[in-house]
């Protein structure tokens, strides 16, 4: 192995083989396959259309899924941060509740703990905003309305990719 | 035949004991629709001297569907609408002993025809979109007009409801959507909130409401004639803008084949019933919400392994988002972002 091939630059995520079978990689191959070779192949007017159907939905799996812990940790820290905000705007016996889902952390790295961890936030997220939309003041708006384009973000960044 | 040819065979014998040598054929699942499985099929048999042959549907209960439908709910829909004007297939047997089929199951007629599907980028409705678009407008004010005591629909949901209807739907798909979502949605959530604390006003008149009256639920012929309206698991007595709001929904808009004014000026006219804008309006965001939980129920069905149709994983991942994002432009619009 030459110098240049431990080289840190070669290590790089962009400079990662297009020979590497990733699992998108896989996926990819297997949604091509599906589409171009099999689905063509089946006679059955139920099942054909069924197999391109499964294709699509391979397609969409295989393109979330390189970035998918970088999203929901993402996701997450933008949760908490609003989460932090609207503390001190809650009614003192679920504040501290706040508090504490502001400086937590995700518990791990697999898209399923990291799920339950977003599912989590979230749900305090609901419930913050309902207190926010039933307060007064400029505050409780303010950031009611920073939540609506937190959605709004999120949902951008999670759109299926065909 | 096939297994499943003469168990419909034995079924058929059963339910007609004065037929002779029934034969099933061509029995084949229908894409499309993942409510209920349906299938076409063949018969042919003798009542005495007189040959008998078919073309029927068999809508059977799906293991785990898009909706929560009652079983029986659209046979008995079929059958009280019948000789109303409107265009729906002739039913003749429901079966709820699962022994038959091993699950629920009516037949009915097949109507002539074709559906027009909205999820394709060409004509779906091959030059007729006119036609299609004036009668479509026409048919959904007649339904609204019908009296759905007169006719035995009060026993479907909402039917003994003096008023509120739009408080009733809300709280069933508020009770759905907390029954099958995996990962909450503030944005759903947020909107659920908008639409109670910013509620339309009663209705002119309580009707009955199909539900999923929209392009792709129903059939037209060659000549741009709508044959049949399908597809009424979801029906219920409400506000009858539900069904207005539900098929200008962007998803399968039918305003992509008819102005949206001409068509509720037709549906006016066909009612009897003026369209309030506001409520209008207000129902769009409700028909947003509606079709999020949907969406939700089926990423639920397949995720439990209850329901493998591909259908039910797109509409979870593909109809879902659609959905909240159509209701995050529709919330921008009331101010909810600044």
């Amino acid at each position: 192995m030459t110098d240049k091939g431990m080289s840190p630059k070669s290590l790089s995520p962009e400079n990662l083989s297009p020979g590497n079978l990733s699992i998108d990689n896989a996926l990819h191959g297997l949604e091509e396959f599906l589409r171009d070779r099999i689905a063509p192949a089946i006679e059955d007017p139920y099942v054909s259309p069924m197999a391109r159907l499964s294709a699509m939905v391979l397609r969409i799996c295989a393109n979330s899924v390189d970035d998918a812990a970088e999203l929901r940790v993402e996701e997450n820290a933008a949760i908490r941060a609003i989460l932090g905000e609207a503390a001190p705007l809650l009614p003192a016996s679920i504040a501290g509740q706040y508090h504490d889902a502001a400086t937590s952390r995700d518990p791990g790295l697999k898209i399923s703990i990291l799920d339950a961890e977003n599912h989590r936030l979230r749900v305090l997220l609901v419930t913050a905003q309902a207190v926010l939309e039933d307060g007064i003041g400029p505050a409780a708006k303010a950031l009611d309305q920073r939540i609506w384009q937190l959605l709004e973000t999120v949902e951008a960044k999670r759109a299926p990719r065909d | 035949m096939s297994s499943l040819e003469a168990q419909v065979a034995a079924y058929l014998a059963h339910r007609m004991p004065e037929a002779v040598g029934i034969v099933v054929d061509e029995l084949g699942r229908i894409y499309g629709g993942s409510s209920q499985e349906t299938f076409r099929f063949h018969a042919t048999w003798k009542e005495g001297e007189i040959s008998i042959d078919r073309r029927l549907i068999l809508r059977r209960d799906a293991t785990a569907g898009l909706v929560v439908a009652e079983r029986d709910l659209e046979y008995n829909v079929y059958r009280a609408l019948a000789g109303q004007g409107l265009p729906i297939p002739g039913v003749y047997f429901l079966e709820l002993d699962a022994k038959w089929l091993d699950r629920p199951f009516f037949i009915m007629d097949m109507c002539p025809g074709k559906p027009g599907s909205p999820f394709v980028l060409t004509d779906p409705y091959d030059g007729h979109g006119t036609a299609i678009g004036e009668q479509y407008w026409s048919i959904l004010g007649m339904l609204a007009a019908i009296d759905y005591k007169a006719v035995g629909l009060e026993s479907l949901r909402n039917g003994a409801a003096p008023s509120g209807y739009w408080a009733l739907e809300l709280d069933r798909w508020e009770a759905i959507l907390d029954e099958n979502e995996a990962l909450i949605e503030p944005a759903v959530r947020g909107a659920m909130r908008w639409l109670r604390r910013n509620p339309p006003p009663e209705p002119a008149k309580a009707s009955i409401v199909h539900g999923d009256y929209r392009s792709g639920n129903f059939l037209f012929t060659e000549d741009g004639n709508i044959s049949a309206i399908l597809d009424w698991e979801m029906c219920h007595i409400g506000d009858p803008l539900e069904d207005v709001a539900w098929g200008l929904d962007p998803f399968w808009p039918i305003t992509r084949h008819y102005p949206l004014d001409e068509g509720l000026a037709r549906w006016e006219a066909a009612s009897g019933i003026a369209i309030d804008r506001a409520a209008l309006d207000w129902w769009l965001l409700f028909t947003a919400v509606k079709a999020c939980v949907i969406w939700t129920t089926a990423a639920s069905g397949f995720a439990s392994g209850k329901n493998r149709e591909m259908t039910m994983a797109l509409s979870g991942i593909r109809a879902g988002h659609f959905h909240r994002d159509l209701i995050l432009k529709m919330m921008r619009t009331r101010g909810a972002m600044g």
